[in-house]
């Protein structure tokens, strides 16, 4: 009844069910020889070296060569290749990643057509090329409403679009995973390729930002407290 | 009883050095739809795992680009990779999905891919 009567939640460390039913899907797996121990750990320390600079470089030479860009366009894995990324040979399987497949595509915005990515069924993310997805991403909140009210959370994230330029929602339901290739910022003319990609950041690259010169990292998120809070009764 | 050994080893060996979807090339055969076709989703019925979203059943879009070949994932969930077919990036308009999606902004589009077997022409 009493708001004080709530427990407080554990401050313990918990292993919670997810990472239970990791493990033994994982010892599972071994067991019955789908991939050894070893290859787990391989696998653990590659996951553990991937970032967003290759897809901000990626941009950067895009921007700078408009041959590329096509290419970026056309083919995104062989477009990949000239970032040091072999979406089939870079990740320790040699055929690619488990979740992430081989397929990348490269949404070129334009003055008047904005990309933003998401994906409703999960969390697919381009990985090898991005690096892990922020935990926002992988949100009911973000994945429910981004394809259906697109602009409104593009607008929490501090981006505004005028009505003329038309909002692109790609989900990445199947085997295509997508980056956005924002509009090259006014502002850095003469820049070179180390200096533009600089400007793309992570959040750029998912289509929640716009690249701007002087800034470098990602925004940091609002947390807003909900308007109608669950009430636990135990 | 007798049992057939499956190997779940399978896709990786076809994969290897190929990389997935590629690995899949050239085996759905002719693909049933080209570049600019209308399209609607059938609202098929699915046993327990599907990766078509009930947001684009029955709504019609537009094909601009035939991606790859591959099984659906209806199928790859359960190691079946025998029924390999094309898949499709389709272009919903955002008022055809929504019908609340206002129509000042009616320009706005979604983007996503589809596998054969759940389109028809419309």
């Amino acid at each position: 009844m009493a708001d004080h009567d709530h427990k407080p939640a554990p401050m313990v460390d918990e292993v919670s069910d997810f990472e239970i039913l990791e493990l033994a899907v994982r010892e599972l797996a071994i067991e019955k020889g789908l991939f050894s121990a070893e290859d787990h750990r391989v696998w653990t320390e590659y996951v553990h070296t991937l970032g967003p600079l290759p897809a901000a470089r990626l941009v950067a030479k895009a921007w700078l060569d408009p041959e590329y860009k096509k290419l970026c366009e056309e083919d995104g894995v062989e477009a990949s290749k000239a970032v040091g990324i072999d979406w089939v040979m870079t990740p320790p399987t040699h055929f690619g990643t488990p979740s992430d497949y081989c397929n990348l595509r490269v949404l070129v915005d334009t003055p008047k057509l904005k990309h933003v990515v998401v994906c409703t069924l999960c969390s697919c993310y381009p990985r090898p090329i991005l690096g892990q997805s922020p935990e926002w991403y992988r949100t009911p909140n973000y994945r429910r409403r981004l394809v259906r009210w697109p602009r409104q959370v593009l607008s929490e994230f501090g981006m505004q679009l005028p009505e003329d330029v038309e909002v692109r929602v790609a989900d990445s339901n199947q085997k295509t995973r997508y980056i956005v290739m924002p509009v090259r910022p006014e502002g850095t003319e003469g820049w070179t390729e180390d200096q533009l990609a600089e400007i793309v950041t992570r959040d750029c690259l998912i289509g929640v930002a716009l690249p701007k010169p002087g800034i470098t990292s990602n925004a940091k998120r609002p947390v807003l407290k909900a308007k109608n809070p669950v009430h636990h009764d135990h | 009883m007798s049992r057939v050994e499956h190997d779940r080893t399978h896709h990786a060996k076809i994969a290897t050095g190929v990389g997935d979807p590629q690995c899949f090339k050239g085996k759905a055969g002719k693909a049933k739809f080209k570049v600019g076709d209308r399209v609607r989703v059938k609202d098929r019925p699915d046993i327990f795992y599907t990766r078509t979203m009930t947001y684009v059943r029955g709504a019609v879009g537009t094909i601009v680009r035939a991606v790859y070949e591959s099984p659906p994932a209806e199928d790859e969930a359960w190691d079946n990779t025998d029924n390999v077919v094309w898949f499709y990036s389709i272009v919903f308009s955002q008022r055809d999905l929504w019908p609340e999606y206002h129509e000042v902004y009616g320009g706005d589009t979604l983007e996503t891919e589809i596998p054969e077997m759940y389109l028809e022409k419309a």
